[in-house]
């Protein structure tokens, strides 16, 4: 299965950026939680990340993507576990409980829908993409979307929702078809804000557009997180001298608002690295779906990796205080073992279709 | 390529964004970190202490702990202010009017809720803030006033958190301060009060101190020598409360100086209250008690009282006639018990007259109608022309607040204030301290001062010395000038002196205030407080009882005290000297180095209580009679209570209550 030669295809240089992103968040969690145990369990998150990335990039991903429908129902049926025995946390039902850590499935959720999506249109025989498939592709991503939403995790299930967008955009879906679900989309917000959005959803919304109008409640977070960031100056206070996240005027810096604590202790040059780092991990990784030898390896690609920008993006803008706060971590950097390891194995896949563009 | 391209965009425009909030915004947002997690916090200086002359504090300082709310940490006010009024046992409305008094301050300045704080309270809410249960509750230890015995408050005065109008009106003090309201702590406010320093506390969000980032101490207020002598003050206290004791009178006040310097020996004003009680903020139910108190406990007699002299005023007048050479001291007058002027009889105090007396006898024997006679010959502008150069009638310029000015009347100020001639016949009353003179006690000390040092009307004054803690030590406060100065002739001088120890010594009388050995010069005085006509008016209103005056110095040659004593309705001048008495009799064992005297019982002092006429002054002021149809003037006006004529200002309880 694992040729030898396929070694020396393996994308070191991305590995290699996705491990730096990895040190610096366990460094920001020392930093964040003041020498707690806390930055122990992520670095074996990280370790058992990589054991998943190793065996996702030993399998070769045709042959996960033959058996993607089995991981994307079995997924579906964790999720559903979850609904009704998970571990209850913050008011919502996310975890499954191991005894030793939780589990928390919404995450492998990511991974197994861009297999589903990129076996669904990478066998597809048609040149173009039909309405059809769109509903299809849609049903794939609805339906752990919605059981995910019902845990409430809105977040999570948003960033499911960047991964059907951008395969069927690389599966030939007309731009036009973006335009209608747009415009759709502008019209069902107002009907989405009176029955869909829950009161504490309404709230940060409304808080974003005017955060300084409640500044010791919803909005405070917010506010607090762009003082944090803008504190931090062209080369920041130092490592474990941030006052925003030290003090605990940022809540959760060393989780949702990692960033922004990392931006205060390192400023805007620590922040230019790892930026950097991050466009750097994702240029590659669009460059393997281009090197990719076939459809159904760039889709997957593309899959994995519009979850992941997404989220990066999202948070980063969070932490910068530009976007309402959603309960949203960062990939690699923040806080939580099953964020971890499904984030790495997702990358083990990404470096599997790469490593495999010569193979038959 | 396209998403490429977008990915790109994406993060460059990420990294604009950062480039804004920490590079163009940097210092906005540094200062909003700082806000956030630093604290400035007043450190309250301690006030000055102050220390007697021979070097015995008198007012010091104690901790005490505030208990104040702070708004920027509050993430719901009201619950705050429910849940402190549960824990520290505090009525919630009370709470809540504090909050409502101070919610248009800017929201980092503490609100002080509870001044000095119980141990319970401190204990309760530390406990609560340990919880997190209010992170915006502050406990914090400060300097408050101590004053560790009951003496002379109306001199000290007290201290309170300054109002609104205070703040405004002087640019040093800002809400939340405390200030010296009243006597020393007040005047001497800008020496005493210390300048506060400040600490800079690095808090978490919960509102938690961490660390300290600055701290500068605040600078304690100047140490203050005053010129008080802690013994002769506390013997006049214990005098006092003999007084009370014996059920005579809570009311009088008492100033005993150094007539070479104007220093102040001793000061007290009666009925007194605690100003322990102001230290740290007083309670409501107090403040209204002390203020609705008929006797007006925080009434400064000795400076805010005015009250006729009655025959202490002798000297002026025997004084002004030997001055004016219309007498001299072999100057006899017959008194058969009372005399004619202008028509009207005016009673000597005693039945059946003193005979003829020469000034001495009349001032030893307090003869009326020798001063009836000679304030005739005077006319009042003389008499007030000499009462002024010895201190009567004017402010006697004392470092304390709101001193008033008695009255010594002329025909100018006649003129001036009624619009009215002054008539002769008026002036015949006055020769006695009565009609419409009126002084306060501490014009009485200068007086006598004046007297006792042969004619410089000295300054009272207080302070002695001031340290300011930079380790200089004790540097001189220089006296103030004498207000006025003239040069009393010898033997005019030593006529009067030797009348008024004639008074103590010799068959007059003020024999209680007699020390052995020490030539006590004293003089007393029974002044009326209503004319017969009136005292049958009011009978049953109000205390009617004659005040009762003692003025005096000693010894007679080279005088080194001089002081007055007034008993409120005290009843007759020579309870006054007993009081006198225990004055003196301390003052000297202190400076012979005997042990000095316990203090006395209220049956040692042997009070007079009899209603009828005693060895004083005029018991019985005369009636106003028909006015004679030959009466040279203008019909004057029925002239019914010397006292109610009296200028009273409102407000100031004088002899007169509620009215």
């Amino acid at each position: 299965m694992f040729e030898r030669r396929l070694y020396f295809h393996v994308d070191w240089a991305m590995l290699g950026a996705i491990l730096a992103l990895c040190l610096i968040g366990v460094v920001q969690i020392y930093s964040a939680t003041g020498g707690s145990s806390l930055y122990v369990t992520q670095m074996y998150g990280i370790a058992i990340g990589l054991v998943a990335l190793v065996v996702c990039l030993t399998i070769d991903y045709r042959s996960l993507a033959d058996k993607s429908h089995f991981i994307y129902l079995g997924v579906i049926a964790l999720l559903v576990f979850v609904l009704f025995f998970g571990v209850v946390r913050g008011g919502s039902r996310r975890w499954i409980d191991l005894g030793s850590f939780n589990l928390q499935p919404s995450e492998f959720a990511k991974a197994a829908i861009a297999l589903a999506l990129a076996k669904y249109f990478g066998e597809s025989r048609r040149g173009a993409v039909v309405p059809s498939d769109l509903v299809i592709a849609g049903a794939i991503t609805f339906v752990p979307f919605l059981v995910i939403y019902q845990q409430p995790d809105l977040g999570t299930a948003a960033t499911l929702l960047p991964i059907v967008f951008i395969v069927a955009f690389a599966a030939g879906m007309p731009m036009r078809i973006f335009g209608i679900l747009a415009l759709v989309g502008l019209m069902a917000a107002p009907i989405a804000w009176k029955f869909a959005l829950k009161d504490y959803q309404k709230e940060r919304v409304s808080t974003f557009l005017d955060p300084e109008a409640d500044a010791r409640g919803a909005g405070y977070q917010q506010l607090q997180a762009r003082i944090t960031t803008g504190s931090g100056g062209p080369w920041g206070k130092g490592f474990q001298k941030g006052t925003q996240g030290q003090l605990r005027f940022l809540p959760v810096a060393h989780n949702d608002f990692i960033f922004s604590a990392f931006a205060e202790e390192h400023g805007f040059a620590g922040v230019f690295v790892a930026l950097g780092l991050y466009l750097f991990v994702i240029l590659r990784a669009i460059e393997s779906a281009q090197l990719a030898k076939d459809r159904l390896g760039a889709y997957l690609v593309l899959g994995v990796l519009a979850s992941f920008t997404f989220q990066v993006l999202y948070n980063i803008m969070m932490s910068a205080g530009l976007a309402p706060v959603k309960g949203l971590t960062l990939p690699l950097m923040s806080y939580g073992g099953s964020s971890m390891i499904a984030t790495l194995a997702g990358f083990g896949l990404i470096l599997n279709v790469r490593m495999r563009r010569f193979t038959n | 390529m396209v998403l490429q391209v977008t990915v790109i965009v994406a993060f460059a425009a990420l990294g604009i964004s950062f480039w804004v909030l920490q590079i163009v915004q940097h210092a906005k947002y540094q200062e909003m970190a700082e806000n956030n997690h630093q604290r400035t916090l007043a450190l309250r200086a301690p006030r000055g202490i102050l220390f007697d002359r021979h070097g015995k504090v008198l007012v010091e300082n104690r901790h005490s702990f505030t208990i104040s709310i702070l708004r920027e940490h509050s993430k719901d006010l009201d619950q705050t202010a429910r849940l402190l009024a549960k824990v520290a046992g505090l009525d919630l409305k009370e709470v809540q009017e504090i909050i409502e008094r101070h919610r248009g301050e800017p929201s980092y300045r503490p609100i002080v809720v509870v001044e000095d704080a119980t141990l319970a309270q401190v204990a309760a809410i530390t406990a609560r803030r340990l919880d997190f249960e209010l992170p915006d509750v502050r406990v914090e230890e400060v300097p408050a006033r101590k004053y560790p015995e009951q003496l002379a408050a109306h001199l000290f005065g007290y201290v309170g958190q300054v109002s609104d109008a205070q703040v405004a009106s002087n640019p040093d003090l800002k809400s939340g301060d405390i200030a010296g309201q009243s006597g020393i702590e007040k005047i001497y406010n800008a020496d005493l009060k210390g300048a506060d320093g400040a600490r800079v506390v690095v808090v978490n969000s919960m509102g938690r101190e961490i660390s300290v980032l600055q701290e500068d101490r605040p600078t304690e207020g100047k140490r203050m020598q005053l010129t008080i002598d802690y013994d002769v003050q506390r013997a006049t206290e214990q005098a006092f409360n003999a007084v009370s004791e014996a059920g005579l009178t809570n009311a009088g006040a008492a100033v005993v100086l150094d007539p070479r310097t104007g220093e102040v020996l001793a000061f007290t004003s009666r009925p007194t209250y605690d100003p322990n009680a102001f230290a740290a903020g007083i309670d409501r139910s107090t403040w209204a008690s002390l203020n609705s108190d008929e006797q007006r406990p925080l009434n400064n007699r000795a400076t805010q009282g005015r009250y006729s002299p009655g025959s202490t005023f002798k000297m002026a007048v025997g004084l002004a006639g030997l001055e004016e050479d219309v007498i001299d001291p072999n100057f006899h007058v017959h008194c058969g018990g009372g005399a004619n002027f202008y028509g009207r009889f005016f009673k000597c105090w005693k039945k059946g007259g003193h005979g003829s007396v020469d000034l001495k006898t009349a001032i030893a024997q307090s003869c009326d109608v020798y001063f009836y006679t000679v304030a005739n010959m005077l006319g009042v502008d003389r008499i007030n022309k000499w009462a002024t150069l010895l201190g009567l009638g004017v402010k006697s310029g004392i470092d304390l607040p709101n001193e008033v000015t008695g009255l010594v009347p002329s025909t100018k100020w006649k003129q001036e204030v009624r619009r009215e001639k002054w008539y002769a016949g008026e002036t015949i009353s006055v020769g006695i301290g009565q009609g419409a003179v009126s002084v306060t006690p501490v014009s009485m000390a200068v007086y006598m001062a004046t007297i006792a040092n042969g004619g410089t009307r000295v300054t009272p004054h207080l302070v002695k010395a001031m340290d300011d803690g930079k380790g200089e030590g004790w540097k001189a406060v220089p006296g103030p000038p004498p207000q006025s100065k003239f040069d009393i002739t010898p033997e005019k001088l030593q006529a009067i002196r030797d009348g008024m120890w004639m008074v103590v010594n010799g068959s007059g009388t003020g024999g209680r205030a007699r020390v052995a050995g020490k030539d006590i010069a004293g003089k007393t005085g029974t002044a009326q407080v209503i004319s017969n006509q009136g005292r049958a008016a009011a009978r049953g209103k109000r205390d009617l009882r004659d005040n009762g005056w003692f003025a005096f110095f000693a010894p007679r040659d080279n005088p080194q005290i001089a002081g007055i004593v007034f008993l409120e309705h005290g009843m007759h001048g020579p309870n006054a000297a007993s009081v006198a008495h225990h004055i003196l009799d301390t003052f000297f064992a202190k400076q012979d180095g005997r042990p000095l005297p316990p203090a006395p019982k209220p049956e040692e002092l042997r009070f007079d209580f009899s209603d009828s006429a005693g060895d004083s002054g005029p018991r019985d002021y005369p009636d106003p009679p028909a006015i004679p149809a030959d009466d040279a003037g203008p019909v004057e006006p029925q002239r019914e209570i010397a006292l109610l004529e009296r200028p009273v200002a409102p407000g100031r309880a004088a002899t007169m209550p509620a009215r």
